[in-house]
């Protein structure tokens, strides 16, 4: 994306933003609370409007909606989760497919993702709502995934969860980055743990970027690290 | 003992059309959180719009079915143009937007109908005075067979849609949250619309058996069908479909029991007043309804 704004009603929260994720890349977007990370994930995924540039493989989508967004390849797991409390696990995952058409294949992903989350798979048919935080972020990435994306935005999802479990989530996107090639856009508090998954990062301030680079020369950057790495 | 069955079989018919109404209320409710004061006067037009085409010679049960129809493009048109954009602003606005529309809607019958003699809606079923079937020695007559029949039966198709279709898990998911529903690329727009429209639809074929039944219409047509469905809907809880049945058909009853084996201090004059007392005291003690969710989540 070249020259991104966004913001809520009269207030412009991202001023100019350029920011590529290429196939097959984790990238991460380092930054304090209110900087517009999770602004700038909403906006790529079209939830608020946008000025500049947004193409996915050469296509601008700009002024495209959320929702035909979803069927062109990008799936956006939201801060806080946003699984449906109300529905169970499965229908849950059945919503994520539904721009799909193919019932058997829709069905064959299911069980491939039960099989990646095998908690989940024990609670099929309990409420989402019932579940462990944990459980629901792994339910939020699975349902995401249930459209087939080319790109998933995953915005925090280690927040609220215990180290041990955080640590499973990211393995996870690990592997499907790795096995799958799924390229990854990736919002993160915890800096040292997002960037030992990370290709490349970005650190965004007050609504710009003001530094970015690989994993590596972020991480020997010393000033950066006083700030954001906390050593 | 035949006077019991007779109150509890008609209660039951009675009751049916209230549920059928109130379903149409929770199916708003669940969908967009908000009551539809107008939901009454919808189904009012509607029932006139029924008794449009089968003046001009529609056989009734088609007329019905267009009904049904018009009442679904009502409901979606409502909630696109008048709804969606106050709704974004403010919710109480979408409150006086109803009341509105309720007040609009009532004129508007008077206006295009209203000069006419009376018009007789004929009902759907045979409702001569010897079409009726003993049962335990009480009259159901085939009318309020028919009735009860036809408003299960649509019931169980709603059922059926919200929890076997594709598009029910659409509407179950935007009930359940709208932001993440259009983040897994569901039409959320479509989808609200279509809640509109459905209870609209359902709302005519309740109209359309209350009128048969009442066979005169007139601009009050539902008032009381729409105090009773709202009894309903709140006993049920605004979010459960099912609440809203039970809710109704409870509520059918109990009237016709209350009026009948108390005619000195209740009778007809005073059992609406003991629906809106139990909208009262429900809301009092049990303000999400006996079956209604009182959203609880672990985070």
């Amino acid at each position: 994306m070249r020259g991104l704004t966004a913001g809520y009603g009269a207030v412009e929260v991202l001023h100019g933003i350029d920011l590529d994720v290429e196939d097959g890349e984790i990238v991460v977007i380092l930054g304090a609370n209110g900087a517009g990370k999770t602004t700038t994930m909403r906006a790529v995924s079209g939830m608020i409007a946008r000025t500049g540039t947004v193409e996915l493989s050469g296509v601008d989508i700009a002024r495209t909606g959320a929702e035909k967004l979803v069927r062109l390849g990008i799936a956006h797991v939201p801060q806080g989760r946003g699984t449906f409390a109300e529905l169970s696990v499965i229908d849950n995952l059945r919503t994520g497919a539904y721009s799909r058409t193919s019932r058997a294949e829709v069905d064959a992903d299911i069980d491939r993702w039960f099989g990646v989350f095998p908690r989940l798979a024990e609670r099929r048919d309990q409420r989402a709502g019932s579940l462990s935080g944990g459980e629901q972020q792994m339910l939020a990435i699975a349902r995401a995934l249930m459209s087939r994306p080319r790109l998933l935005l995953c915005d925090e999802p280690s927040l609220g969860l215990a180290p041990l479990i955080t640590q499973e989530v990211f393995d996870v996107l690990r592997r499907l980055n790795s096995e799958d090639g799924l390229s990854v856009l990736l919002v993160e508090q915890n800096a040292n743990l997002a960037l030992r998954v990370a290709s490349r990062v970005y650190l965004l301030e007050t609504g710009t970027v003001v530094a970015s680079g690989t994993a590596a020369e972020i991480s020997s950057d010393d000033s950066i690290r006083k700030a954001y790495l906390g050593a | 003992m035949e006077r019991f069955f007779q109150y509890v079989f008609d209660g039951l018919s009675f009751g049916a059309i209230y549920a059928l109404l109130a379903l149409g209320l929770v199916v708003v409710f669940r969908g967009t959180g908000h009551l539809n004061f107008a939901q009454g006067e919808m189904a009012m037009i509607c029932t006139f719009v029924v008794w449009q085409f089968h003046d001009w010679g529609v056989p009734l049960v088609l007329a019905v079915v267009l009904g049904m129809v018009v009442g679904f493009a009502l409901g979606a048109g409502v909630e696109a143009t008048l709804i969606r954009g106050v709704a974004k602003k403010s919710q109480a606005g979408v409150f006086v937007v109803s009341i509105a529309l309720f007040l609009g809607l009532n004129s508007l019958a008077a206006m295009v109908w209203g000069n006419l003699p009376p018009e007789q809606l004929p009902s759907l079923f045979p409702d001569e005075p010897v079409d009726f079937q003993r049962i335990f020695g009480a009259v159901w007559r085939y009318e309020y067979i028919g009735v009860l029949v036809v408003a299960l039966v649509l019931m169980g198709l709603l059922f059926l849609l919200f929890a076997k279709t594709k598009f029910g898990l659409a509407m179950r998911a935007v009930a359940s949250n709208p932001e993440s529903a259009k983040l897994a690329g569901i039409p959320t727009s479509l989808v609200l619309a279509s809640s509109w429209g459905i209870a609209s639809a359902m709302g005519a074929l309740s109209g359309s058996l209350w009128g048969g039944i009442v066979g005169e219409l007139g601009a009050g047509l539902m008032f009381t069908v729409f105090i009773y469905a709202s009894a309903a809907a709140t006993l049920g809880g605004f979010d459960s479909p099912g609440g809203a049945v039970i809710a109704g058909l409870s509520i059918g009853v109990g009237e016709q029991l209350l009026a009948g084996y108390f005619p000195g201090w209740i009778g007809q004059e005073m059992k609406l007043s003991v629906a809106l007392i139990t909208i009262f005291v429900v809301l009092l003690f049990k303000p999400s309804g006996l079956f209604g969710s009182a959203k609880v989540e672990r985070v």
